[in-house]
């Protein structure tokens, strides 16, 4: 598994490089000292684990990764207690205290080795063709105010367009993406997420009622209760999709 | 709250005084003298002259007492001001009864009499009359304030002294950021292999600080000389981890060394200069510490590179537990501030007056 460890402090680097050296099944590919470089390095090797310290110099690692399109696996290192680390209410959370204790490191790498991979686009011919396609296996962070999510794209409902925002309808929550819909639509797979309208975009899976709607448009009812509309343009490709 | 207080106070008026018209009427019922119609109309008018004069005098009465703010002075002048104004007050209402009465025809025998000789002589004998229901009323008065004061003032002790250990938890809390000591010994661990001796070096710079934390919690001031020992320890922790990306400065008079400072207060400030300024600066940069005597007063101050963004966040310089730990220490004698001194320079700085028992 290749992994990337980002921290400012070298020493700090080096201590987890040095406990690493336990588990050849990590390949320690680079290192970053902030979160700039870190998304850098992260665009450059598509690494599929990333050692993360929250508080760095300019973003904190929560900040970088919600700058991310989608996010590998990450650990995060923080000499933040349990206590602290409640208040960013991040979901699904692997976090080392430092000093790192060495068994709770084989604790969360056992842990990565359980969990399904997380495509990359680094590795395979599929993501050769076009590397920057997500699919509903990708995972996206997602960080509204203090708190924060990891989410699979297969357990999004729906994305609506908010200015240059999107809103993200996913479980519960709808938090507020910095990405426009159309960027978006560039990177989604399209056999998924389907562009109903101007504003939507809906995840076909997540369908739960079809029913006719004005000038020959559709509405569809999500499995959240939400209500779409989709456009008479739109109703045309959505048949011809769904009789495939 | 207003409000409230004002219809209690009505409350209290009405029954009083209710109560001395029913007793009133009780009596002369009792004493058989409302036998004709002419004696109830001349008893009833008498009454009703005294009550309203009396609530009418009586409300004015606390007027005065209000704008002369009788109940906030010494005891011996309350008093005394008491009586005064009820003095003036009874003469006042006992020379409208007077008139009133004579007006309505419903003077007494005796009072016609006096009257005959000497009206001024008249009034002085209703001042009496007066006198007496209104001390009453302001012994009544004055108690209810006196004891509503006295609980108020068990409230504000009590709160007073939350506070106070509030803040001292507050500041023992503030002392050493958790955060640091496990980052430094993270630190540590990875020069045990790398640089043997600086990490024996560091684990005494880190026993220092605790140490020297601990007894903070008991002393009230400690000496500069032992204060700065533990801002070096500190700094050169801060600097194993940052390594170039931290510079440290001092600006030391030697004078100072022997002034008595508030223990970790000098620590505070450099740790906020790393945590709000290096830590933030991808490049990091330079902390420089000062200590000076002015004109009687000691200087400490922390200066670092850095902005102070908009609007500072009061809360998380802890600018509050040092401005409050300055003012329980010395009063308003001392005093704390935080500026942009360049565009690349934020200073930090106590000012706080030379101890007098320096040789």
């Amino acid at each position: 598994m290749r992994a990337i460890i980002i921290d400012d402090e070298r020493l700090a680097r080096a201590e987890l490089r040095k406990l690493l050296q336990e588990f050849p099944e990590i390949e320690i590919v680079d290192e970053a000292a902030n979160a700039e470089e870190g998304l850098t390095k992260i665009e450059q090797h598509h690494p599929e684990l990333i050692f993360l310290d929250i508080q760095m110099p300019g973003k904190t690692g929560f900040e970088m990764l919600s700058e991310l399109d989608r996010a590998p696996h990450v650990v995060f290192t923080t000499a933040y207690d349990e206590y602290a680390l409640k208040a960013f209410e991040v979901n699904a959370l692997d976090y080392l205290l430092k000093p790192i204790e060495p068994r709770r490191l084989a604790d969360a790498i056992q842990k990565l080795h359980n969990m399904e991979p997380v495509p990359t686009g680094h590795n395979g011919s599929a993501g050769a063709e076009n590397k920057s396609l997500l699919t509903e296996d990708h995972q996206v962070f997602v960080k509204d105010g203090e708190r924060c999510w990891f989410v699979k794209l297969s357990e999004i409902r729906l994305f609506e367009s908010v200015g240059n925002y999107a809103k993200v309808f996913f479980s519960t929550h709808k938090p507020l993406i910095l990405k426009s819909l159309n960027a978006l639509e560039e990177r989604l797979d399209e056999k998924v997420f389907f562009r109903a309208n101007r504003k939507h975009i809906v995840n076909l899976r997540m369908i739960d009622k079809i029913e006719p709607y004005f000038n020959g448009g559709l509405l569809l009812e999500l499995k959240g209760g939400e209500k779409i509309e989709v456009s008479r343009r739109q109703t045309v490709k959505f048949k011809e999709m769904m009789s495939l | 709250m207003n409000r409230f207080k004002l219809s209690r106070y009505w409350a209290f008026q009405l029954a009083g005084w209710g109560t001395f018209a029913l007793i009133n009427s009780f009596f002369a019922y009792s004493f058989d003298k409302l036998r004709d119609p002419q004696d109830v109309q001349l008893f009833l008018g008498r009454l009703g002259i005294f009550v309203a004069l009396g609530l009418l005098a009586t409300h004015l009465m606390r007027y005065a007492i209000i704008k002369l703010n009788i109940l906030q002075k010494a005891f011996e002048r309350q008093i005394l001001e008491f009586i005064l104004v009820t003095f003036c007050i009874s003469f006042l209402a006992s020379f409208f009864n007077m008139e009133l009465l004579s007006n309505f025809g419903w003077l007494n025998k005796g009072e016609k009499e006096v009257l005959n000789k000497n009206l001024f002589l008249l009034i002085l004998s209703g001042v009496f009359n007066f006198f007496v229901y209104f001390f009453i009323w302001n012994l009544i008065y004055f108690t209810y304030h006196y004891v509503s004061k006295s609980r108020k003032q068990q409230m504000d002790t009590l709160q007073l002294e939350k506070l106070v250990k509030e803040l001292e938890l507050k500041t023992i809390k503030a002392h050493i950021n958790p955060h640091f000591i496990f980052n430094s010994l993270n630190s540590i661990r990875a020069l045990i292999d790398e640089n043997p001796s600086r990490a024996r070096n560091a684990i005494t710079e880190l026993s220092n600080i605790l140490r020297s934390s601990m007894r903070a919690e008991k002393g009230e001031t400690v000496s500069f000389d032992q204060e700065l020992k533990i801002v070096k320890d500190y700094l050169a922790l801060e600097n194993m981890r940052f390594e170039d990306r931290l510079q440290v400065e001092y600006d030391i008079e030697e004078t100072t060394l022997g002034q008595q400072v508030p223990p970790m207060m000098l620590q505070t400030l450099v740790e906020n200069a790393i945590k709000h300024g290096i830590s933030k600066q991808i490049n990091g940069g330079l902390v420089k510490v000062i200590s000076e005597i002015h004109d009687n007063y000691h200087t400490l101050a922390v200066q670092n590179t850095g902005y102070i963004n908009g609007s500072i966040n009061k809360k998380g310089f802890g600018i509050p537990s040092t401005e409050d730990r300055l003012l329980l220490l010395y009063g308003p004698k001392a005093r704390f501030e935080i500026k942009q001194i360049n565009d690349a320079l934020v200073e930090a700085k106590v000012v706080i007056p030379v101890s007098q028992n320096q040789n």
